[in-house]
C-alpha cells in the first residue's frame, strides 16, 4: 500500500512535493474555485505537456471553469459522479498511481475535500506526429510512418482496421520508464499461445528502463546468440496492419516508431507492403530478386575468393586471363584485398550513418568514388574486387529489412574466411552451417525455414506467397499464423457477364 | 507451440531417405556395377530394389505391430537381453555407416575439392556440423534436407538431361549377356546401399504418420532406384561398360564433362559435387542421429549428450581406420554384404515370428500396434 490521497487538500499537496522534490519540470499551482472562489484545488503537470490552462483552450482549463462556475457546496459531488464531464478523466486513489499518471504526460488536479487525484489528459508529451518512413520506401501505397508516440501508432492501425476484433492489450515495461508496450492482434485470428508466450516472456524479465523496442526484442527473442532477427519491425503502419490480418501479432512501444511483428519467417523478412500492390508479375520478379540478394549479399565475396584462389577450372580462360592481369601489381593477398575493402565499405556506411544527411551523402560519393577510384588506381586492390563488393553492398541494400540484412552482413565475413581458407568445401560449409542453424529457428513455434518447410501444415497454400507472389485471386487463404478455420481472407463472388 | 512437437511429416521423413540412399548408391553404384555385369547392371538394379521391397515389408509388418518404439516393441517380444542384443547389432551398423560415409564424403572433398587439406580436419568438421545439426533434434533435420531437396534435384535433373546428348545408345549393348551370379552379385550389392532405410524402424515416435513410414520408405527406394537407372545407363552410354568400371566416382567424372550453354562455366564438376556433398552429409546426419538415438535408448540417457558425444567420437575414429588402411573397405563390403543384410532381414522375421508364436493378432486393429 502507498500514500493514500485523503480530502485534506495540504496534506495531498505535502505528500506531492514531497516527492517531487527538485523536480523543476514539474510544474504546481494553487487555484481558488467555486462561485465565490471559497474553495482551493492544486494543478500538477509537466511544463510542457500541457496546452494551457486558459478558460478556452484546454480540457483542464474548461474544467477549472466549470469549478469556478459552481457553488463551493456542489464541487466535490460535481466531480465524483463524472468526474468533471470529461471522458478520459480517470480519478486516481494512491498517490504514486497518481504520479504515475501524470507522468505519462497528463495533468492532475487535487481537490480540497475530494479524496482522490484526477488525471486529465492534454496534448502530452511532444512528438514529431505522422512523418514519411524514411526506411522501408514503397513505389505504391501509403507514406504514413509509425512516430514515437504509442498512442498515435495505435491509432494509425486502428484507422487502417475498422473492426472490433483488433484487441490492443496493454502493459508497461521498465521499472523506471514504465514505458507503455501495446499488442495489437485481431481477437478472432490469432493463436491465443502466441499471445500468452509474448505475456510470457514479457514478463520474465525486469529492467530498468526500455528506450526502444529494440530493447524489448532482445529480451524477449529466443535465440538470443543467432544473428537472424526473430522479430519482424517495421515503420510502415500498412505493413503492420497487414501482418496483422493474417494473424500475427505487433508490439509497440513507446517511445519508438519501430513495431515488432511476430512470428516472423525467412520469407516475411524478404516481403514488402507494395508486394501487394503492384501488380504479381513485377511483384514476383522483385520478390525473386530479393532472395537472390539476401543469398549473395552473404557469399558473393567468398565465393568470388573460392573460384580464384581454388577453383579457376570453373571459369572461362579468358576471364580467367583477364582477372589475373586486373591483379597485377596488387601487393596482398586476395582475401585481405577482399578484406580491406569489405571492411572500407563498412566504415563508410557506419560514417554515412552518424553523419547529418546532406553529409551523409557526401560521404558515400567520396567513399565510393574517389577513395575507391584511388585505391585502384594505386594498386592497392583490384578493380574487380571493387565491382564484387559493390555488388555485394546493392544486394545488402535490397533486402527490404534491415535488422535481416545485418544478418548477412555479418555472415558474409564468415564466408570470406572459409571460401579464403578452405575454398568450395569452406562455401559449402558454411551454407550447411546456416541452413542447419536456420532450420532449427523458430519464430513463437513457426519454422523460420516456412513454408519452405513444413509447407503440408497449410496445405501446401502458404507457398503461392514465396518465391513468387501469385496473383491475389489465388491467394485465397491466410498464412499459417491464423488460427485453423480462421484462414479463408478472399471469397470470390461469381457474376453475369457483362 | 506450433513447430515443437517432436513430429516430423512423411513428406520430410520420404525426402530424408531419398537423400540418403541416392548419395552412396549414385556416387559408387555404377562403377561397381559395371566391372561385375556391364550393361545388365540396370537388372540389378531392379532385382536390388525387389530386395529392398522384401525387406521394407518386414520391417513393415513389424512396424504395424508396435505401439510405441521400435526398442520396447522388440524388449516386449524377444526379451530384454534379446532385445539389446539387436539393438547393438542395429547400432554397430549405423556407426560403422557413419565412420564410412565420413571417410567416403572426407575422400571426396580431398580428391576434388581441397586436395591439400588434412583428412582430420575436414572430418572434424563435418562431424561437428552434423552434431549440431543432431543436437536440436529430428525437426531442424528433416527441415534441412526438405529445403535441399529441389535445391539439388534441380541442377542434378538438368545435368543429367545435358549429358543425354553424349549418350551413345550403341552402348548399352550387349544385354543379358551376364552370368547368373553376376547378377546376383550386383543385385546384393545394390541391396546394401538399401539398408539405411532400417531407419524408419527407429523414426515411430518421431513421425506424424508412423503407420504410413514403410510404404514412404517404398516410395523412395523406387524412386532412387529409377533415379540410379537413368544415371547408369547415361554413365553406361557415355562411357562404355570398360572404361565405368575403372572409374571409381563416374557420375562426378560426368559432370566434369557436361557444358552448360553459353559456355560461361567452362567445368561445373566442383559446383556438382555439391550434390553428392549434401547428400552423402545427409546420409551421415542420419548415421549419427540413428546411433546416438539407439545409444541414448540403451543407456537410458535422459538427454543424449554423452551417446553423442560417444558417437561422434567412434565415428572419427572408424573414418581415420578407413582411412589409414584401405583394405577395410573390403572388409566392410563384405560386413555389409554377409551380415548387416542377412542380420536385419533375420532380425525382422524373428520378431515377427516370436510375435505371431506369442500374441498372434489379437492386439492389431486397425493399425493400432501393442
Amino acid at each position: 500500500m502507498g500514500i493514500q490521497i485523503t480530502q485534506d487538500l495540504e496534506e495531498n499537496i505535502r505528500n506531492f512535493e514531497e516527492m517531487f522534490q527538485d523536480c523543476a519540470d514539474i510544474k504546481r499551482r494553487r487555484i481558488r474555485v467555486g462561485a465565490q472562489g471559497g474553495r482551493e484545488c492544486y494543478i500538477a503537470y509537466i511544463e510542457v505537456a500541457l496546452s494551457s490552462v486558459d478558460w478556452t483552450d484546454s480540457a483542464v482549463g474548461k474544467f477549472l471553469q466549470t469549478l469556478r462556475g459552481m457553488p463551493e457546496g456542489e464541487l466535490v459531488e460535481y466531480v465524483k459522479k463524472n468526474v468533471g464531464g470529461i471522458s478520459d478523466a480517470k480519478p486516481f486513489g494512491a498517490l504514486e498511481e497518481a504520479a504515475q499518471g501524470m507522468l505519462t504526460g497528463d495533468t492532475l488536479i487535487f481537490l480540497e475535500g475530494y479524496d482522490k487525484a484526477l488525471k486529465i489528459p492534454d496534448k502530452g508529451y511532444p512528438g514529431r506526429g505522422v512523418y514519411e518512413t524514411e526506411s522501408e520506401k514503397v513505389i505504391r501505397g501509403s507514406n504514413e510512418g509509425f512516430s514515437e508516440s504509442v498512442k498515435l501508432n495505435t491509432a494509425l492501425i486502428r484507422k487502417r482496421l475498422r473492426s472490433p476484433n483488433v484487441k490492443v492489450k496493454e502493459s508497461f515495461a521498465g521499472r523506471r520508464t514504465h514505458t507503455n508496450v501495446d499488442l495489437v492482434y485481431m481477437k478472432d485470428l490469432i493463436y491465443p499461445e502466441v499471445l500468452e508466450e509474448v505475456e510470457k516472456r514479457l514478463g520474465a524479465f525486469e529492467i530498468d528502463g526500455t528506450l526502444d523496442s529494440g530493447i524489448i526484442e532482445q529480451l524477449t527473442e529466443e535465440r538470443k546468440y543467432s544473428p537472424f532477427p526473430q522479430f519482424q519491425t517495421t515503420q510502415r503502419p500498412d505493413r503492420a496492419a497487414m501482418a496483422i490480418l493474417e494473424g500475427r501479432v505487433v508490439m509497440l512501444s513507446d517511445n519508438s516508431p519501430v513495431a515488432l511483428i511476430f512470428p516472423a519467417t525467412y520469407n516475411t523478412f524478404i516481403q514488402t507492403s507494395d508486394d501487394y500492390y503492384s501488380r504479381w508479375e513485377i511483384a514476383s520478379f522483385t520478390r525473386v530478386l530479393r532472395y537472390l540478394a539476401s543469398f549473395l549479399a552473404m557469399v558473393f565475396p567468398g565465393v568470388y575468393l573460392a573460384m580464384t584462389n581454388f577453383h579457376t577450372q570453373i571459369l572461362p580462360t579468358d576471364l580467367l586471363l583477364s582477372l589475373a592481369a586486373a591483379r597485377q601489381g596488387v601487393p596482398f593477398p586476395a582475401l585481405v584485398e577482399v578484406l580491406i575493402m569489405e571492411l572500407a565499405f563498412e566504415l563508410l556506411r557506419e560514417a554515412g550513418v552518424r553523419l547529418p544527411g546532406a553529409n551523409g551523402n557526401t560521404i558515400g560519393i567520396v567513399g565510393g568514388l574517389i577513395i575507391g577510384q584511388a585505391a585502384v588506381d594505386a594498386n592497392i586492390v583490384s578493380p574487380i574486387v571493387v565491382i564484387v563488393v559493390a555488388l555485394t553492398a546493392l544486394c545488402s541494400f535490397a533486402v527490404p529489412n534491415e535488422e535481416f540484412a545485418t544478418a548477412f552482413r555479418i555472415l558474409k565475413f564468415m564466408f570470406i574466411f572459409l571460401c579464403g581458407w578452405m575454398g568450395f568445401f569452406g562455401f559449402l560449409v558454411g551454407l550447411l552451417g546456416v541452413l542447419i542453424h536456420l532450420s532449427h529457428l523458430e519464430s513463437f513455434g513457426i519454422p523460420y525455414l516456412s513454408p519452405f518447410v513444413g509447407a503440408d501444415l497449410s496445405g501446401y497454400q502458404d507457398e503461392r506467397d514465396t518465391f513468387l507472389r501469385l496473383p491475389l485471386k489465388f491467394l485465397k487463404k491466410r498464412p499459417i499464423y491464423t488460427r485453423e478455420g480462421a484462414r479463408t481472407r478472399l471469397k470470390l463472388k461469381k457474376q453475369g457477364k457483362g | 507451440m506450433f513447430a515443437d512437437n517432436w513430429k516430423i511429416s512423411l513428406r520430410q521423413v520420404r525426402r530424408l531417405l531419398i537423400l540418403d540412399i541416392f548419395g552412396l548408391s549414385s556416387l559408387m553404384m555404377p562403377g561397381a556395377l559395371s566391372s561385375l555385369t556391364g550393361a545388365d547392371g540396370i537388372f540389378c538394379l531392379l532385382f536390388g530394389m525387389a530386395g529392398g521391397c522384401v525387406l521394407l515389408l518386414c520391417m513393415g509388418a513389424n512396424l504395424k505391430r508396435a505401439k510405441e518404439d521400435y526398442y520396447h516393441y522388440m524388449t516386449g517380444t524377444v526379451g530384454q537381453f534379446l532385445g539389446d542384443f539387436f539393438m547393438v547389432f542395429y547400432f554397430l551398423y549405423f556407426i560403422i555407416l557413419c565412420g564410412f560415409v565420413l571417410y567416403q564424403i572426407t575422400t571426396l572433398v580431398l580428391s576434388w575439392m581441397l586436395p591439400e587439406g588434412p583428412f582430420w580436419g575436414v572430418g572434424i568438421l563435418l562431424l561437428l556440423l552434423a552434431a549440431y545439426g543432431t543436437i536440436r533434434g529430428i525437426e531442424g533435420r528433416a527441415r534441412i534436407y526438405e529445403i535441399l531437396f529441389w535445391f539439388l534435384g534441380i541442377p542434378l535433373l538438368v545435368m543429367l538431361f545435358l549429358a543425354i546428348q553424349k549418350v551413345d545408345s550403341d552402348r548399352w549393348a550387349p544385354i543379358v549377356y551376364s552370368s547368373g551370379e553376376g547378377i546376383l552379385q550386383g543385385s546384393l550389392s545394390f541391396s546394401v546401399f538399401l539398408l539405411p532405410l532400417t531407419g524408419i524402424l527407429f523414426l515411430k515416435p518421431f513421425c506424424q504418420n508412423g503407420q504410413k513410414l514403410a510404404s514412404c520408405a517404398r516410395t523412395a527406394l523406387v524412386s532412387v532406384t529409377l533415379l540410379d537407372g537413368v544415371i547408369y545407363l547415361i554413365l553406361l552410354g557415355v562411357f562404355g561398360s570398360n572404361t565405368m568400371g575403372v572409374l571409381k566416382r563416374p557420375a562426378i567424372t560426368l559432370m566434369s564433362m557436361v557444358n552448360l550453354p553459353g559456355g560461361f562455366f567452362t567445368r561445373q564438376d566442383v559446383v556438382m559435387i555439391s550434390v553428392w556433398f549434401f547428400a552423402l552429409f545427409a546420409l551421415l546426419h542420419t548415421g549419427v542421429f540413428q546411433s546416438s538415438l539407439i545409444l541414448k535408448e540403451l543407456f537410458h540417457e535422459p538427454k543424449g549428450g554423452w551417446s553423442l558425444l560417444v558417437t561422434v567420437i567412434l565415428a572419427f575414429a572408424i573414418s581415420a581406420a578407413f582411412f589409414r588402411n584401405q583394405i577395410l573397405e573390403e572388409a566392410y563390403e563384405i560386413y555389409q554384404k554377409w551380415i548387416a543384410l542377412p542380420g536385419m532381414l533375420l532380425i525382422s522375421l524373428f520378431l515377427l515370428l516370436v510375435y505371431w508364436f506369442r500374441f498372434g493378432n489379437k492386439w492389431i486393429k486397425k493399425g493400432e500396434g501393442r
